[in-house]
């Protein structure tokens, strides 16, 4: 928009901002990336400032990329992007259609990194307000620092937009917390400054009346005082009032056929080449040109290397106003006809062109290609919108509908317009070639279900499990779910029958994917009814069957499942890794199921954090980033690896991952903004703030929901520590936050009884904690509740938290001088255990107990477990991981799997798979051979 | 920028909007502080009418943190968003007001109780119902389709959203023990003096009734929030309509509320 580089007005009053603009942009945060966004009102100088900024940082060897959003409402996914990318390589015009969305983001990132070469990027985007949802997704994902480019980004946003519902309102409201991320408001000029303008515009010997004039009627709007500043040159002496008599009144004085490309220009959209301008206005070439310089003069339209457009939004407004309906109509058509000859052809801009043209059946074959285009590149909102369209284009009696339909409702589920898909669904029901009521039942439930409504969702499984034609497929996939719906609901004895029943009928006429959910539900179930061998035993049976399936999905989901099952309610951490793992691998060796990979290492990092296999869990982490994951899962992984981070007391990664965070969820996702309350308060812990810990824990309670016991642990647990640490360090405590935090531990305690087993057992082990912090707090130095809190996190296989109660244990013992060997032991084993995990800030506490009570910490030097080294390329030893070598190592000591596992801590079966990828990894066959291949390395 | 219409608390005022809460307890913390600020502002001091509204309002948020921790909302996560786009509606409208004909994006509704701030003076109740009138008449609406699209949800009747936006009611009910009842005759009597455009958007309950149109309007708006002129229009219209309300509620015809 607005004007051409060769005709800009001085720029008056915006010298700082510039400046500002420019520092803030190369000022790029811990993740390589900054963002400044220009708001404003119409007319105040947004792409300007954007131009000026572009311009100087490109002369100090900044890489420049630009692109504008268009108002059409009807773009391609990634518009403003892939047009910036198109302008400097025309190569890049193609994109091949994307395995997944994070391919298509990973594609683009890749595309800018080449543009970029070893230059720092300044990505710039004008219009912003008018940005598709996938644009706004890739800006995210790229200022997250997940496209792994160091980039700036400079957008400009209409003030107007913000005003109202525009989704950017809540994106800048999260990003502007982000210390690398501004948003300028740009203000109007004031009177000293119009008057600066108005007389270079006008070159001086202005009255002071007339620029008081240009003052009161433009508000200071510099592209309203440059115009009348004009005015007033030219000897108007009666100046306009408004913009639209300044245009108005030059509008009269255009020759007719500069009138015409006026108004051609005003048709357009985007910047309009001269071979289409020539085909539209039908004009002959010297005409054109002298038409052309006319709109060029009396300031109507810009012509830029990329083609012509009007100078301004604003000259846009008006003359739509003064356009006649037919004679839009017919330029519309005009463009069409011009598009459809010239070749490439951009559905989106031929349907806006149609469409606008009063043609609907011409405009339809383009909407559809338009909406299919957009599924291939996972702009489900933008082909929902695309699909709507076409539905508005046909009679309500045309054949085509039904079809159009299903495509509408499928594509607003997912997008996650819900009620919409519904709306959608209702109406294909109501169609004479409808599909099978069983059909419409399972659609319906199935977007009910991803709505919540699960109450609802769950009627119409059970509908269409009735129905008349009901196919037997169609009952085992319906039944399938349904098992599966429950199990989210907790009603696991109603699961478990569903999904017994499911299970029959996958095995007789299902498909391997129901087959794998029926089992995951009956798995599940299982272990939430305290029968957990069973369902075990169900599941590792639909990974076989997924496997000899081989297809990536089915094979995905039941890894999975088996390893949140392992990890999660069974407790069987290690043995979860395991699977994760094997099927990460799995995957990966068929060079499939990217998204699965990332998934499945992330359950894997996790819990190989909980049993404090802490380096080990960075590097599976580190692989899974590598994937280049997007959305929830890179969300999932973030915040994974910036536990490690806190735990670790690497501030910087700490602070970075959380700003990445930060920046994903600004694009919505209530789900993981608890994670990260929670993350947020320990690493305020460990640096001593005890109240922005306090701040995060009190927003995490206000946000919780009642029955989640084990966030609300969590939760709780932070915030008694946070007290805690602030009285230790004479700082001041929060009786309000005390009581609200007592009351929530109060809660737990009431609700834990009826908590599935599994669950229960972690809730108890936060219990535990809080009310051990509550002793502290009221400066009892008891040890009784630490070490009850000890033995509750040992029991569950999770040595940090055991650690630190044992730290706080021996500090309470040692306080009231009594049974001090006793803390000397438990701080001692806390210290090897810190140790050994890397638990830095941990450690440091540890010592500095141990300092003020005189404790020696290790007499001689074996009770120091060194950090066992990392693998060395050379070492034969060196594929295997550090739980498998301590296996091994045990193995060549002649321990049994018995032994081996009451060593480590591990059930004998998990040391049975640990032996079996052992000697897969050294391709051995027997506990002879590794031993000796472990003796000969070591 | 001319002189501030803030008086001795400019730079108080300036500094405190510098900050843009995003969880219910600094929303209180925000509200806490303005309430003090707002009864430094001459000549009225605590008198004026924003300061009776900021009063009622603080009341209310406080006892929406309450519930809060008392985990008495099904969907905290959405009523918390909720509040806090809600409250920076608000805020933004304090940010934009800089006076009388020099506040072009100041919503009208809340230029009107704003430029009443030095006087004349208006009766306490009449000023804060026309406070929560701008505040739920027109900014409710969007706070809520802000909300429902951040969260990825729909806004449904009966679903566990709109059972927590019911219950804020009650709070209100507690709070305004003025509105209750007795008082909605004259209130009912006020709206009759009115013209038809209002008439049909308000002939209910006070507050719960325009609680239910601000829930309503959020539905409307949610269909066209992808349309932006649409949205425009439908943001002028309900500014429109509620400035309206607000400047009758700040007439001398308001005063049958106290």
């Amino acid at each position: 928009m607005a004007s051409d580089e060769g005709d800009d007005g001085p720029l008056v009053g915006r010298t700082d901002t510039l400046a500002e603009v420019q520092s803030d942009l190369r000022n790029v945060g811990p993740g390589g990336t900054a963002a400044v966004f220009v708001t404003g009102e119409s007319g105040v100088g947004k792409s300007r400032l954007l131009r000026e900024t572009a311009r100087a940082m490109n002369a100090t060897g900044v890489a420049v990329l630009s692109g504008t959003c268009l108002d059409i409402g009807d773009a391609s996914p990634l518009h403003p992007v892939l047009q910036a990318l198109r302008q400097l390589d025309p190569e890049l015009r193609q994109i091949d259609q994307p395995d997944d969305p994070g391919a298509l983001l990973d594609r683009v990132s890749r595309d800018l990194r080449t543009v970029a070469g070893d230059r720092h990027l300044l990505l710039v985007l004008d219009d912003l307000q008018w940005a598709d949802r996938s644009t706004r997704q890739l800006l995210l994902y790229l200022l997250a620092g997940l496209g792994g480019i160091r980039l700036s980004v400079l957008a400009a946003v209409r003030a107007e937009a913000l005003h109202g519902a525009h989704p950017l309102r809540r994106v800048l409201a999260e990003l502007r917390r982000l210390r690398s991320v501004r948003v300028v408001d740009l203000s109007p000029l004031d009177q000293e400054q119009t008057l600066e303008l108005v007389n270079a515009i006008a070159g001086g010997g202005i009255e002071p009346e007339d620029s008081d004039r240009v003052f009161k009627r433009s508000g200071g709007n510099p592209f309203v005082v440059e115009e009348l500043a004009r005015d007033l040159r030219d000897g108007r002496i009666e100046l306009s009032d408004t913009l639209r008599e300044i245009f108005l009144s030059r509008v009269d004085e255009l020759p007719p056929k500069a009138h015409a490309v006026v108004h051609a220009v005003a048709a357009g959209v985007e910047p309009i080449e001269h071979s289409v301008l020539a085909r539209v206005t039908k004009l002959p070439e010297d005409e054109l040109i002298d038409a052309i310089r006319a709109a060029v003069a009396h300031r109507f339209v810009a012509s830029t290397a990329e083609g012509y457009r009007l100078r301004h939004r604003l000259v846009a407004e008006i003359l739509e106003a003064e356009v006649l309906p037919a004679e839009a109509a017919a330029l519309h058509r005009r463009y069409a006809e011009a598009m459809e000859g010239g070749g490439a052809v951009d559905h989106a801009r031929l349907a806006h062109h149609w469409q606008k043209a009063g043609e609907p059946a011409r405009a339809l074959p383009s909407v559809v290609a338009a909406a299919r285009s957009a599924e291939q590149m996972y702009g489900f909102t933008e082909a929902h919108r695309y699909w709507s369209l076409a539905l508005d284009l046909i009679a309500g009696d045309a054949p085509e509908r039904t079809e159009l339909l299903a495509h509408a409702a499928e594509s607003a589920h997912l997008c996650g317009e819900h009620q919409r898909a519904l709306a959608r669904l209702a109406e294909l029901a109501g169609r004479p070639d409808a599909p099978g009521r069983c059909e419409l039942h399972l659609r319906r439930a199935r977007y009910l279900a991803a709505a919540g409504r699960s109450a609802t969702a769950e009627v119409e499984y059970e509908l269409a499990l009735q129905a008349p034609d009901c196919a037997p497929r169609q009952r085992a996939s319906a039944a399938a779910y349904l098992a599966e719906l429950l199990v989210h609901l907790g009603r696991y004895a109603d699961a478990y029958e569903r999904a017994t029943e499911a299970l029959d009928l996958a095995a007789e006429n299902g498909t391997t994917a129901d087959l794998v959910r029926a089992s995951a539900a009956l798995g599940f179930s299982s272990a939430f009814r305290e029968d957990p061998d069973a369902g075990l035993a169900v599941i590792r049976q639909a990974v076989e069957i997924a496997e000899r399936s081989g297809h990536p999905d089915d094979m995905g989901v039941a890894y999975l499942h088996l390893a949140e099952l392992l990890a999660g309610p069974l407790n069987n951490v290690e043995e979860g890794v395991l699977v994760a793992r094997r099927g990460a691998e799995r995957l990966a060796s068929l060079g499939v199921g990217r998204t699965y990979q990332t998934r499945l290492l992330a359950i894997a990092g996790n819990g190989l954090f909980r049993v404090g296999q802490w380096a080990e869990a960075d590097q599976v982490l580190e692989a899974a980033m590598r994937h280049r994951p997007s959305g929830a899962d890179a969300v999932e992984l973030l915040l994974a690896r910036c536990r490690l981070w806190v735990g670790f007391g690497d501030v910087d990664a700490a602070h970075r991952d959380l700003d990445a965070v930060a920046t994903l969820l600004a694009g919505g996702g209530a789900r993981h903004v608890l994670p990260m309350l929670t993350l947020r308060a320990g690493l305020a812990m460990w640096q001593r703030r005890h109240a922005q810990a306090r701040a995060a824990v009190q927003r995490g309670l206000t946000e919780t929901r009642s029955d989640d016991l084990v966030l609300l642990g969590v939760l709780a647990w932070h915030g008694l520590r946070a007290e805690a640490e602030a009285l230790t360090d004479g700082e001041r405590i929060d009786p309000g936050a005390i009581r609200r935090l007592k009351t929530v531990v109060e809660r737990m305690a009431e609700g834990v009884g009826t908590a599935a087993t599994p669950v229960r057992a972690v809730i108890d082990g936060y219990i535990d904690l809080c009310n051990a912090e509550i002793s502290r707090i009221e400066e009892r130095h008891d040890p009784e509740p630490w070490l009850r809190a000890a033995v509750a996190w040992d029991r569950r296989s999770q040595p940090y938290p055991a650690a630190y109660s044992r730290l706080r244990r021996a500090e309470a013992a040692l306080t009231r001088k009594t049974r001090k060997a006793t803390a000397v032991v438990a701080l001692r084993e806390a210290y090897a255990t810190t140790i050994a995990m890397g638990a830095r800030p941990l450690a440091a506490e540890i010592v500095a107990t141990a300092h003020r009570f005189r404790v020696a910490l290790a007499d001689d030097t074996d009770t120091v477990p060194i950090n066992p080294p990392g693998p060395d390329p050379d070492d034969e030893l060196g594929v295997l991981t550090q739980r498998e070598r301590e296996v091994l190592a045990a193995v060549a000591e002649g321990l049994t799997n018995r032994e081996i596992g009451e060593r480590l801590f591990i059930s004998e079966r998990t040391v049975g798979v640990h032996v079996g990828h052992i000697f897969d990894k050294l391709q051995v066959r027997t506990r002879v051979q590794a031993s000796r291949v472990f003796l000969t390395a070591a | 920028m001319t002189q501030s219409v803030w008086g001795p608390v400019r730079q108080e005022m300036s500094d405190l909007l510098q900050s843009h809460p995003d969880d219910v307890p600094a929303v209180v913390d925000q509200l806490t502080k303005l309430q003090d600020i707002l009864g430094r502002v001459p000549p009225l001091l605590a008198e004026n009418p924003l300061c009776d509204f900021n009063k009622l309002y603080l009341t209310i948020t406080e006892g929406v943190l309450e519930r809060l921790y008392g985990g008495k909302f099904k969907d905290p996560a959405f009523l918390s968003r909720l509040d806090v786009e809600f409250a920076a509606r608000y805020f933004d409208a304090l940010r934009a007001w800089a006076g009388p004909d020099t506040s072009p994006h100041c919503p009208r509704v809340w230029s009107g109780l704003f430029q009443r701030i030095p006087g004349p003076d208006c009766r306490p109740l009449p000023s804060a119902c026309a406070g929560v009138n701008a505040h739920i008449n027109f900014d409710l609406p969007f706070a809520l389709v802000t909300t429902f699209d951040h969260l990825g949800t729909d806004p449904i009747d009966d679903s566990d959203q709109h059972h927590d936006y019911l219950q804020i009611n009650e709070i209100f009910a507690v709070a305004i023990p003025g509105l209750r009842r007795g008082y909605l005759d004259k209130w009912q009597l006020l709206i009759d003096t009115m013209n038809g455009s209002l008439d049909d958007w308000w002939q209910g309950e006070a507050v719960e009734y325009t609680r239910n149109v601000a829930w309503r309007n959020a539905q409307k708006l949610w269909v066209m929030r992808h349309d932006m002129s649409a949205t425009d229009k439908q943001r002028a219209h309900l500014d429109r309509v509620a400035a309206q309300l607000g400047g009758l509620l700040l007439s001398p015809l308001g005063e049958f509320l106290q």
